[in-house]
């Protein structure tokens, strides 16, 4: 009865629609701004000489100007991501020496006062609490930084005119201006980029921005960059230029991301999300001061204490993972020994080894923590003695020197380095990542592709790396 | 908990042991790309394979073609004969054949001499699958994202696919609508047609005042130069020169040259003279930085999400703009309107007409 | 008023249909809905209204997810739900559907409009929508001091008289209207004004006829529906959205026949 009702009324709104014809909502909305004009003319009150937004002009003529537009938006980032890179060290080093130098001791003193079982203690300290504790101190400082920076812009009004600037450029690669601001973002933190996609309001590029972020390199793989290209290419030059050469390196990896990310948008504006809508606006809005204090406070809790929290869910049990890998063993050996084994010569294809590939699987959670396991897994899998807290113990070390050694003494050349630069610019998200996909587009389709198109990247860019480095070397 | 522990630590034991046991993974990597290259080819050749995986359907929808091109034949006023007919679609004489001999069978075609033509039956068919093909067009410009270039490929796949009933579904949930983005009436249910009286605009007179009503997709290649030239259906033109070669007209404050085999498919409407030709209305794109203009309207290649995104920015009939600034490549420009500064890309600016002050 | 006495009634309702909209409505007396343009302000309306500390930045489409806070006011408990910045209720953009959804179905006792008053023209665009939906509602004419700044003066009675809904100016950074932003909350919700919210006239005639007569044909249907004449301007325009719902008798449910 009700079906039949509804059915009826639908019936008529067919039959209008037919008569009123297909301009409706023009002729709607053309209504409702009529309305709108007729009621501001009667009650708005322009009081004597009304002054022309002359500041605002002027600012937005140099701001988005030939001349000075590229210059001051490379300015203030670069500014940006070096205080971000700078100003972590600090912290980031008070943190880990609070968590892993007086905590964890204090920790494993009072487990075995206790008497906890070796497994218990292994796989709540050794796993779960250390990864944790590198998760936290390795990516709180950097966020707690960069957001707030980027955060004081987005409220001054800056980062529009940045979208508007870039938009030629990645037009052409079927994406939006506003990419630019999720790609930057993205160099943040990958989870928090994709979640800032928000602001892109047309569909089809909002997708390729999600999809893409991965390709902006995060400060969880900063580190990783910064450690492997000290170690392989500054070697190649004399001391004094060791760290030039190896800061261009790291600038390089990032440009490729860069580059991938207009190479993918490109391929999938134009492959599987053709038919996805897309349409364009942007709204400049006026400048206005931001609130310093207030935007500290909020850029913290909204963005970097949940995206923090998301890691540690997603870090805790693969600590437990690495852990557990390291110290059950399958008859002479341990689990994890066993599957380096198994991977090496896959890896070796790619210029690249067991160690790094199970790294890579078992730290998907967090790329805080691959340095760590791939260091462990060495000193294991080589059964080194008086380096390393044991098996199943992520650890780093103070010098990079130190580290080269281990890493050499694992059988790791400069293709091995510069491979695993490329492979920890190319590689799957984080699973935070992928769960904060999942959450903004709830789809498993774009959810898979955005996991595993980078990580196909990667294997051919290595491979190619690889059987061509196999040529000339 | 140890026990737990224990049985934990066998399980993984064993799960491990079974993939160990399997060859490595490069055997795995080769295989994936193996089934990568097959699918690559199996969506490819997607059409010449649906013979092979479903011939019913292949059949069909070769009939359908058949139709269609009868249909267009007819509607020209030509005749076609089996060797036209087989060349015309693509397919080999031989296939061509039997669709056709199957096609006398259900009684869809006639045949005088060597000549093809429709039975009353047949008309209606090919009328039912030409309003499948334009409804889905009309569906891929307002609610897709879509180029316009596809749209005519994508229409060209689903018209064999969708039945009637969900072409009546579709019909209704676009608003009825009369025709179809290129200007082409759409049959109605009945299979009844208005065909409407225009003319190729190479045929149009010095000096004459015409609407562009309908752009024709077909051949591709012809379609893709009018597309890149930015010519609108539902734009006033006005005609500057034509000869044998080419036609020069002008249309929203822009001269366009086409030749004369291109503009055979474009067609145009001429005008009465109470009709007032717009000569003022030129493009948005065309305002430079300071000067101020009034909105006179949008053009209808402006569609679904796109047209509604502009409206409700504001960017309506009648409304005052200045063009403020352009970014350091001239595209996006910003554009002052209602108090607010709007970016808008120069290819959105090209859909939306103004009179300068 | 028979809406009135609907929804006096339906109080279980509306509270199972917010529920579905994922708010949870225990210890709350009123609902109030934050609506507005982007670069309105609206987050610092929010932020002032619950002294919660939400995120306010100068971009379009900030919030896309519902931000929610609450405050007391005069021992009423009241939930603020901070509803995503639109220019419009009509593009069927994400954000545009999850405000219209929730001011339609999740039928909020108040829906603050949260406007530039610079821009006003721009902003009554979505201001007219919203008030063909729904009629309880409070303008806020925030960012007032900046709009002064540019010589620009709001007569806010003409305003309030034009719309039929209780306009208070507003700068939110510097809280000044908040008091008052919170005692008009307060009496429309608990009734004490009654509003009479301006409908959309500027249509053509011929247009205005068709809307007029597919309303009275959904007024038939469902009497109590207080946004009949929204409901026909959505149908006319083929909003599919609307039509699934009548299909599933989503509105049935809302309403409480």
């Amino acid at each position: 009865m009700k079906i039949d009702k509804t059915q009826e009324l639908l019936n008529l709104a067919s039959e209008l629609r037919w008569q009123v014809g297909e301009g409706f909502h023009d002729t709607l909305i053309e209504g409702i701004y009529a309305d709108a004009a007729d009621i501001a003319q009667k009650v708005e009150i322009k009081q004597g000489s009304v002054p022309k937004f002359s500041f605002e002009r002027q600012l937005d003529q140099i701001l988005t100007s030939k001349r000075f537009g590229f210059p001051i938006m490379i300015l203030v980032l670069s500014i940006i991501l070096w205080l971000t890179i700078q100003g972590a060290n600090y912290p980031s080093g008070l943190l880990s020496t609070l968590f892993l130098e007086i905590i964890y001791p204090f920790l494993k003193s009072l487990s075995s006062q206790v008497g906890l079982p070796w497994w218990m203690d292994g796989f709540l300290l050794d796993g779960v609490y250390l990864a944790l504790g590198w998760v936290i101190s390795v990516m709180l400082p950097p966020m707690a930084i960069f957001f707030p920076l980027f955060t004081l812009l987005e409220d001054f009004g800056y980062l529009p005119r940045v979208a508007f600037n870039l938009d030629s450029a990645f037009k052409r690669s079927g994406a939006h201006g506003k990419q630019a601001l999720t790609m930057s973002m993205g160099w943040g933190c990958n989870a928090a980029g994709v979640i800032a996609t928000r602001i892109i309001d047309s569909p089809r590029e909002r997708l390729i921005a999600i999809i893409t972020n991965n390709f902006s390199l995060c400060n969880g793989r900063w580190p990783t960059q910064i450690l492997i290209a000290t170690i392989f290419i500054g070697a190649l030059v004399p001391d004094h230029f060791s760290t030039l050469l190896s800061t261009l390196a790291v600038i390089l990896v990032a440009l490729l991301g860069v580059g991938f990310t207009f190479l993918s948008s490109w391929m999938l504006s134009r492959t599987v999300l053709k038919g996805e809508v897309s349409t364009f606006a942007l709204e400049l809005p006026p400048y206005r001061p931001p609130r310093i204090w207030s935007t500290l406070y909020t850029s913290l809790i909204d963005r970097t204490l949940i995206v923090l929290w998301r890691a540690m869910v997603f870090a805790a049990p693969a600590g437990a993972v690495i852990w557990l890998i390291s110290n059950i063993p399958i008859g002479d050996q341990s689990m994890a020994n066993q599957t380096i084994d198994w991977m090496d010569g896959f890896g070796l294809f790619f210029g690249l080894n067991g160690v790094i590939l199970l790294a890579y699987m078992v730290a998907i959670p967090a790329n805080e923590i691959v340095i760590p396991t791939i260091l462990m897994l060495t000193v294991a899998h080589l059964d080194l003695l008086g380096v390393g807290v044991g098996d199943g113990v992520m650890f780093e070390l103070d010098s990079a020197a130190q580290t080269g050694e281990i890493l050499r003494a694992g059988g790791w050349t400069l293709l091995t380095g510069i491979n695993l630069m490329l492979f920890s610019l190319l590689h799957n998200p984080c699973s935070t990542t992928i769960f904060t996909i999942y959450q903004e587009t709830k789809s498993w389709k774009w959810t898979t592709i955005a996991s595993v198109m980078p990580i196909v990247f990667g294997f051919i860019v290595t491979f190619i790396v690889a059987q061509l480095w196999g040529l000339f070397a | 908990m140890t026990l737990s522990f224990i049985f934990l630590n066998s399980t993984l034991k064993a799960i491990l042991l079974a993939i160990l046991g399997l060859p490595n993974p490069t055997f795995y990597m080769s295989l994936f790309l193996m089934l990568l290259a097959a699918s690559y080819l199996l969506v490819k050749n997607r059409i010449s394979l649906q013979f092979i995986w479903n011939p019913t359907a292949a059949k069909k929808s070769l009939i359908e073609d058949v139709l269609k091109q009868l249909y267009h034949v007819e509607l020209s006023q030509r005749t076609t004969d089996l060797k036209m007919l087989s060349g015309a679609l693509d397919v080999p004489l031989k296939r061509t054949v039997r669709v056709i001999e199957s096609m006398h069978k259900q009684n869809l075609i006639t045949s005088e001499d060597a000549h093809l033509a429709l039975t009353n039956d047949g008309r209606s068919y090919a009328l039912k699958i030409i309003r499948i093909h334009r409804l889905w067009e009309k569906y891929l410009s307002e609610r897709t994202g879509f180029d316009k270039s596809l749209w005519h490929d994508l229409a060209e796949a689903k018209e064999h696919q969708l039945t009637a009933a969900q072409a009546n579904e579709l019909y209704e949930s676009l608003g009825r609508p009369r025709f179809d983005p290129h200007g082409d009436p759409i049959p109605t249910e009945l299979g009844e047609i208005i065909e409407i009286i225009s003319t190729p605009l190479a045929s149009l007179g010095v000096n004459t005042i015409a609407k562009i009503v309908h752009i024709e997709d077909e051949p591709k290649s012809i379609y893709r130069q009018i597309i890149k030239k930015k010519l609108h259906i539902g734009s006033h033109i006005k005609i500057i020169a034509t000869n044998n070669l080419k036609i020069i007209f002008e249309s929203e404050g822009q001269i366009f040259e086409f030749s004369t085999v291109v503009a055979s498919n474009i067609n145009a409407l001429a005008l009465n003279e109470q009709d007032i030709y717009e000569q003022n209305k030129i493009r948005l794109s065309a305002l430079n930085v300071g000067e101020t203009a009034t909105i006179t309207g949008i053009s209808s290649e402006c569609r679904g999400a796109n047209r509604r995104r502009l409206l409700d920015l504001g960017f309506i009939k009648g409304t005052p703009l200045e063009m403020e600034y352009a970014g350091p490549n001239q595209n996006p420009r910003a554009y002052k309107i209602r108090n607010t500064l709007i970016a808008l890309r120069n290819d959105q600016a090209d859909l939306i007409l103004i009179e300068k002050k | 008023m028979t809406e009135l006495k609907a929804c006096d009634s339906c109080a279980l309702n509306n509270t199972a249909q917010l529920q579905k909209l994922g708010i949870n409505v225990d210890n709350t007396d009123f609902v109030v809905a934050l609506a507005g343009n982007p670069n309105t302000g609206k987050s610092t309306v929010f932020n002032a209204l619950t002294g919660l500390k939400q995120h306010t930045g100068n971009w379009p489409g900030k919030t896309v997810t519902r931000a929610e806070g609450g405050y007391s006011y005069e021992n009423k408990k009241i939930k603020l739900i901070d509803l995503p910045g639109t220019y419009s209720l009509l593009s069927t953009s994400q954000d545009e559907e999850i405000a219209r959804n929730f001011i339609l179905f999740g039928k909020p006792d108040v829906t603050i409009i949260v406007v530039d008053a610079a821009r006003i023209e721009r902003n009554l665009n979505l201001v007219l929508q919203i008030l063909e939906i729904t009629d309880r509602a409070v303008l806020c004419l925030n960012l007032m001091d900046e709009s002064k700044r540019h010589g620009i003066d709001i007569d806010d009675r003409t305003l309030s008289k034009e719309l039929g809904i209780p306009v208070v100016k507003c700068s939110a950074i510097k809280k000044e209207g908040i008091p008052e932003l919170l005692k008009t909350i307060h009496q429309v919700a608990t009734r004490e004004i009654i509003c009479q919210p301006h409908r959309i006239s500027g249509l053509s005639t011929s247009a205005q006829k068709m809307v007029e007569e597919l309303e009275a044909r959904v007024k038939q249907h469902y009497p109590a529906l207080p946004n009949s004449r929204w409901i026909a301007m959505r149908l006319l325009d083929g909003d599919q959205h609307i039509i699934d719902a009548l299909k599933n008798g989503e509105f049935e449910t809302a309403i409480s026949l």
